[in-house]
Parts: structure tokens; C-alpha cells; sequence
């Protein structure tokens, strides 16, 4: 056969080597049964894909909802953090404020839980307060979730877990397990360097999206930079005395169960240390660095009025040490390669097999901020603040977060 | 929505389409497999949900 004779019909011109000369292409009177079997095939694949994308969408709808806090007897009211600075409305930075209001004269103390959402001590014992505690003197504000949007997605890569759950006395309970900083569906893309923006100084380009790099924020800046000035805000409008900011760190961080105080803050920090070591609870003493720019410690207590600290316990699930990672690992705080760590003296806190379990590190930050409150009044009888019903460090202990919850 | 979060999400959006349309074009079932693949995360980004 003479293969340079002229097509025999127009689906012969133009086709690959090897094509059927009667292969479909849907343009004859009725689609061939090829052509109808691909459309089949391409919706059935289609729909596969869409199916997947439906399996993920509950998951993330549920990030993006408050968990349940329930109002303890101590709640006086709950507002919204965009009260204070109106720029956060509607966005996932804006975030429930709960009001413990004594009604009788005193000072007022802020607690900020969550500023980072994979630290679940901090916004625990925020929560254990909500839900249990009363101000007995002056009045106690607390944010739970300071930065609510890193509660809504978890660190890239880290297999870190997406929930906690409890069996508390009110029932099952369960808490997000987030990330150290905003989601970047809410803030990106991250610049190369991160500036922050009264002091020039420069940070790693992922710290544009740290709460704790941000303060005291700017009204027109970037996502976290509005949720800073938010908090600022409050701050000021509420002449806040005292502001108390729960963190964690990993066991190998210099600065673990440490109290960080502004050097105006130092005087109340020294007495709330003492108080804790009389309660058996060994806690540093570290003066906030003039040099770190954008630290609640450092530029709440620089801008405001108000006496800057920040309490930091020990957490596994945070360090780059840690080895298989999950919600366990974050409540027992326990880690075998830790423990060898531990034997080759690289770190920072004593760590044996009974590890820094969460009740403990709620126990450590309840204890904390009950001493802080202590010392303020001592030191300023005139302006006394403290609360009641906030559970002890040997309560939490010995029964563990579930009573409380 | 800032402006570069539109840009993003058409021009994500705009690949969904193609890879689509690609899903349609392709004859074998592997490659239709493999545009399905693709069109997950590209669907998640253009939603802003992963």
C-alpha cells in the first residue's frame, strides 16, 4: 500500500502515526460509544476530586469555629476584642474577652492565653480560669485565644495534633491544638525579612505572623500587627495594671518555667517568684531584653501603663528534639528522647520519666498568676486585685485539668 | 480580601479550569487520573481552605 496516498477521509489528516483512522471524536451525527465511555470516565474522575475536596471542607469549617468556653460564676461579661479596635471585626482575629469583675475597688490585670495556639498551657489555664475562677478584688480580663487564628490551622510539617480532648466534669471536652502563628490564609505572603515596624528591627520573614513580634501593633499594618494594636488598645482604654501573657517553651529553651518581666515589673515578678518558691514551685527570673523588639513584655510595659510579664512552662511537643508527636505526647508531656537529653545535660529544666505533664503546666501558670496577682497587692495595697476559685497547683496536680473542666 | 489574595485565588481558579478542561481532552484514563489528582489541591487553594 502506497503510504503517501492522500487521506481517505478528514479524520486521517493530522493525525499521530498509529491513530486509528476511525477514532471518535464526537462529530458525527450521535457521539460514538468512545467518545460517551471518556465523558463518563471524566465526570466519574471529577467527582472523585470533589468528593475529596468535600471530605476536607467539615474539617476545616470546624477550625474555624470558637470551642465551647463556658461562662464560670466569676463572669461578669464577654465582649469581643474588636470592641477595643474596630479594624478586626468580622475577621478570625477578632476574639471573645471575658470581664471578672469584683465590683468592688481595685486594679485591673489582663491574661492573655493563646497568643501562641501550640502552646495549650497558655490558653488552658485562660480557660480554667474563665470556667472556675471569680475576682475577689479589683478586676481580671481574659483572652483566651489572643491570637485566634493560629488556633485555626496547625505548623506545616510538624505532625502536630488538631485536637485535645478531655473527659471533664461538664463532660467531654475538646480543644484545638494550634499553630505558633497566624494561619497565612488570613496574613501572607510572608516577606523575606520581617520588620518590625516602630523599632526597624529584623526578624525571620515567618515572625511577620507572630503575635509576640507584633506589639504594640498598628492600626493599618498587617493582620497580626491589628490584632496587637487591638489588645494595645484594651490595654489603654481599660487602664490595665498588669498584664499577664501564658506561654510555653521547648525543655532545651534557655528561658522555660520563667517568669519575663519588664524592668518596671520587676519588683511584683521578684515577690510572685518568691511566693512560688515557698510553694515548693522552682520558677526563674528573667529581665525582659531591652533589644527584642515586639514582645508583649516588652512593648505593653514600653507603650502602656500597665506591668508587663510573661510566664513560660516547659513543653515537649514545641522542641525540635521531641520524637513521635501527638495529642498524648502534648497532655503526659512526656518524650523517651527527651529523657536522653536530659542525661546528656542539654537542657534547660530537669526532665525525668514523669515528664511536664499539662495539668502541671496549667498547675505551674494558675500558681503563677496567682502569685503575680498576690504581689501587686502587696506591693500596691491601695489598688488590690486577686481572685478566687482558681485551682491550686497541688489541686491540679493531684486531680488533674478534668475537675475543672 | 486584600487584592493579592484575589490575584491568587484567579489565578488559582484559572488553573482549575484548565486542568478541567484537560481532564475532558485526555483519552487515557491515567492521565484523567492524574488531572482528578491535580484538581484537589488546586480546588483547596482556590477555596483558601488548605
Amino acid at each position: 500500500m502506497d503510504s503517501r496516498r492522500a487521506p481517505a477521509s478528514r479524520h486521517d489528516a493530522g493525525q499521530p502515526a498509529g491513530t486509528p483512522a476511525d477514532a471518535p471524536t464526537g462529530t458525527s451525527a450521535g457521539p460514538p460509544r468512545a467518545a460517551r465511555a471518556n465523558a463518563v470516565l471524566s465526570v466519574a474522575v471529577l467527582g472523585l476530586s470533589l468528593a475529596a475536596v468535600a471530605a476536607v471542607v467539615p474539617q476545616h469549617l470546624a477550625a474555624g469555629r470558637d470551642e465551647a468556653i463556658r461562662k464560670g460564676p466569676g463572669v461578669t461579661a464577654v465582649r469581643r476584642l474588636s470592641e477595643w479596635f474596630p479594624g478586626i471585626r468580622g475577621t478570625s482575629g477578632d476574639t471573645d474577652v471575658y470581664v471578672l469583675d469584683s465590683g468592688r475597688p481595685g486594679a485591673t490585670a489582663l491574661v492573655l492565653g493563646g497568643t501562641h495556639g501550640n502552646e495549650p498551657a497558655g490558653y488552658l489555664t485562660a480557660i480554667v480560669l474563665v470556667e472556675n475562677a471569680a475576682a475577689a478584688e479589683g478586676s481580671v480580663i481574659v483572652i483566651p485565644h489572643a491570637n485566634r487564628s493560629s488556633m485555626t490551622h496547625t505548623d506545616y510539617q510538624e505532625a502536630s495534633p488538631r485536637l485535645l480532648e478531655f473527659q471533664g466534669a461538664s463532660g467531654r471536652r475538646t480543644f484545638r491544638f494550634g499553630s505558633r502563628a497566624t494561619n497565612p490564609t488570613d496574613q501572607w505572603p510572608d516577606p523575606d525579612i520581617y520588620v518590625h515596624a516602630s523599632s526597624g528591627q529584623q526578624l525571620s520573614g515567618a515572625e511577620t505572623r507572630n503575635l509576640n513580634r507584633a506589639y504594640p501593633g498598628r492600626p493599618d499594618g498587617t493582620f497580626t500587627e491589628r490584632i496587637a494594636f487591638a489588645i494595645t488598645s484594651l490595654v489603654r482604654a481599660e487602664r490595665v495594671d498588669l498584664v499577664i501573657d501564658l506561654h510555653e517553651a521547648s525543655p532545651e529553651y534557655p528561658v522555660v518555667n520563667a517568669i519575663v518581666a519588664h524592668e518596671r515589673a520587676m519588683k511584683v515578678a521578684s515577690g510572685a517568684v518568691l511566693n512560688l518558691e515557698f510553694d515548693d514551685i522552682t520558677i526563674g527570673l528573667e529581665p525582659s531584653p531591652k533589644n527584642l523588639r515586639g514582645l508583649s513584655h516588652r512593648e505593653l510595659g514600653d507603650a502602656t501603663g500597665a506591668l508587663a510579664l510573661l510566664c513560660e512552662t516547659s513543653n515537649v511537643s514545641q522542641g525540635r528534639l521531641r520524637g513521635a508527636t501527638g495529642a498524648r505526647q502534648v497532655i503526659e508531656g512526656t518524650d523517651d528522647k527527651y529523657l536522653r537529653a536530659a542525661r546528656l545535660g542539654r537542657l534547660a529544666v530537669p526532665f525525668d520519666e514523669r515528664g511536664w505533664p499539662l495539668k502541671q503546666r496549667v498547675g505551674r501558670h494558675a500558681a503563677s498568676v496567682g502569685a503575680i496577682l498576690a504581689s501587686y497587692t502587696s506591693a500596691n495595697p491601695g489598688r488590690p486585685v486577686s481572685l478566687r476559685g482558681l485551682p491550686s497547683y497541688a489541686d491540679l496536680m493531684a486531680r488533674g485539668l478534668e475537675p475543672f473542666l | 480580601m486584600s487584592a493579592i489574595t484575589i490575584v491568587y485565588r484567579l489565578i488559582a481558579a484559572g488553573a482549575v479550569v484548565l486542568v478541567v478542561l484537560e481532564l475532558f481532552s485526555q483519552r487515557g484514563w491515567k492521565e484523567k487520573l492524574t488531572a482528578g489528582l491535580v484538581l484537589v489541591p488546586l480546588i483547596l487553594r482556590a477555596l483558601m481552605i488548605a
